[in-house]
């Protein structure tokens, strides 16, 4: 509740707001749980809510609520933290709320600028204004190396963590419980020896697990993505200790099928890194099927995922090779548009998801299509939800197993780390 | 011999001494990087004047449209059987905003500005 009490009004509105706090939930709930909390109390103020609305409507403004102009001028921080030992600074660095609460490396003086070594960019470049929670924040490249230092990194991995850099402001958050995913493309992948071979998901490869660590730690010292201030996710999600931090198994795609940063225009040898965002993936599990190929099963799984528009599936590349050599996929894009064609979802199933309620009801009502049309179906009508530029193929692993993972996730357009070496 | 072993003793217990007062150096102090940003405000904008009354006055209740059609709307639609119970003089208007919450609804801000009095605005989370 500090979230409309505090940060809302002086961060982020520029007006100060008065807050009434219902209960949660409040999407879902009978009308009789709706009346309830309209004749209970205020959860912000602790008084009957609807006194609390009508005092809020007439009581006179403060004087601070009557001042327009610059607002007070921020609590400074400073580039050093006051000298303390190793032992006092990690409790601090944890009441701060700055790590994901696994150790950290201090960022001492000597260690950041051994990581600024590791690009030609100058230590006070920009590499991303954050414009949310508050005004304007510049994440700067010495900013980046200090959160690198944080994670565990080296030098080397530092132009990629630069580039992931530019991406924090969109670091999932929402009630919902939203998670990230990472993907590297491209020659850096082999530079750094990045594992997108056998347990490439898993918590086998320096580069993988530090790359995934640090997008959490920028987001949670720049981002300022704090919980119970500036996050309220009702469940969280255990995604975020690494992001779903993969790489591209290029070298294994059967001839036809482009890596993600060459399908999104990008030339085979620049490197990048993309985020997305999504909830969650369901696992093939197991070995394809002749009886039941796995693309029919990714279409059935998919049935469950489909919120908002698309997903990305991540499959070893030997599902990949089955699924071109026998079921006619020549290309990605084949795969995505037969899963567009074939996810079929009921009308009721499809605004039956919250974030799908919230995005596409107010848009149908305003007579967009498709969704001004599916509001005008029975319930039990089978619509096709997604559209095949939203489903995304990724190939990662070690071809052991034809396995592979349905996802939710949305993917970003690519951000060149080469532009950061 | 004996010395020997009365030697090693004082050597070990002023080895275990010093690492007892300073166990791998943890009372040093170190200097170390911040990695925060100054977190300024936005400017600030007055909030608008408030009425004396609400009696015979025109209060907007305005769903923007988070959580569904069911979410703020069932709130809003209580707040005014609340308001015809024990404030009937106040003419409630109960309107959801055009598109979704994240979008702006100029015509409605109109609407509210020429037709009402006052507003209530939600419900997010």
């Amino acid at each position: 509740m500090k979230y409309a009490v505090g940060y809302n009004i002086s961060n982020v509105t520029g007006m100060p707001v008065r807050f009434v706090g219902f209960p949660f939930p409040v999407a879902g709930q009978p009308q009789e749980v709706h009346r309830r909390y309209v004749r209970g109390n205020d959860m912000l103020s602790g008084k009957p809510m609807m006194q609390t609305v009508i005092d809020y409507l007439t009581k006179p403004r403060t004087e601070e609520e009557k001042y327009t102009g610059p607002a007070p001028a921020p609590t400074p921080e400073p580039r050093f933290l006051p000298a303390d030992t190793e032992e006092n600074l990690r409790r601090f660095f944890k009441e701060k709320d700055w790590t994901d609460y696994n150790p950290i490396i201090l960022p001492t003086a000597e260690k950041v600028n051994a990581m600024l070594e590791g690009t030609s960019r100058q230590p006070d470049e920009v590499v991303v204004v954050l414009t949310w929670p508050g005004g304007e924040r510049k994440f700067t490249v010495e900013k980046a190396a200090i959160c690198a230092v944080m994670a565990g990194a080296r030098p080397e991995y530092f132009p990629l963590i630069l580039a992931l850099g530019t991406q924090v402001g969109s670091f999932g958050n929402s009630t919902s419980s939203m998670a990230n995913i990472i993907l590297v493309n491209g020659p850096i992948r082999n530079e750094l020896g990045m594992n997108y071979k056998g347990n490439a998901m898993g918590p086998h490869n320096e580069v993988n697990s530090v790359l995934g660590r640090v997008f959490t730690i920028m987001a949670k010292t720049a981002g300022n993505i704090h919980h119970g201030v500036t996050t309220f996710s009702t469940l969280g999600s255990n995604l975020q200790y690494n992001n779903l931090c993969i790489a591209e198994n290029e070298e294994a795609l059967p001839e036809g099928w482009k890596p993600y940063h060459v399908r999104m225009r990008f030339k085979p040898n620049d490197s990048t890194v993309t985020v997305g965002r999504g909830w969650t993936y369901i696992s093939g599990v197991g070995e394809a099927q002749k009886a039941y190929p796995p693309h029919l099963l990714m279409r059935d799984y998919m049935r469950s995922l489909a919120a908002i528009g698309g997903g990305t599936v991540i499959m070893d590349p030997t599902v990949a090779a089955l699924l071109k050599d026998n079921y006619g996929m020549e290309t990605k894009d084949d795969l995505s548009k037969w899963l567009a064609d074939n996810v079929e979802k009921t009308v009721d199933s499809f605004f039956g998801n919250g974030v799908a309620a919230t995005m596409y009801i107010p848009m149908a009502m305003q007579g967009l299509k498709p969704f001004a049309d599916y509001l005008e179906m029975p319930g039990d009508t089978l619509i096709k939800p997604l559209s095949a530029r939203g489903i995304n193929i990724l190939a990662v692993g070690g071809e052991i197993q034809t396995t592979w993972f349905v996802t939710d996730f949305s993917l970003g357009r690519p951000v060149s780390v080469d532009e950061w070496r | 011999m004996k010395r020997m072993l009365v030697c090693t003793k004082v050597l070990l217990l002023v080895a275990a001494l010093a690492l007892i007062s300073n166990p791998s150096g943890a009372s040093e102090k170190i200097t170390v990087m911040n990695p925060a940003i100054a977190n300024p405000a936005v400017d600030r904008v007055a909030l608008t004047k408030r009425l004396d009354s609400l009696d015979n006055k025109t209060l907007y209740l305005v769903d923007i449209n988070w959580g569904g059609p069911d979410a703020a709307y069932g709130v809003f639609a209580e707040m005014k059987i609340w308001f015809s119970e024990n404030m009937p003089g106040v003419n409630i208007v109960l309107k959801r905003k055009s598109g979704s919450y994240m979008s702006d609804d100029p015509a409605l801000w109109k609407e509210i500005g020429e037709k009402g009095d006052a507003a209530v605005i939600g419900i997010s989370g």
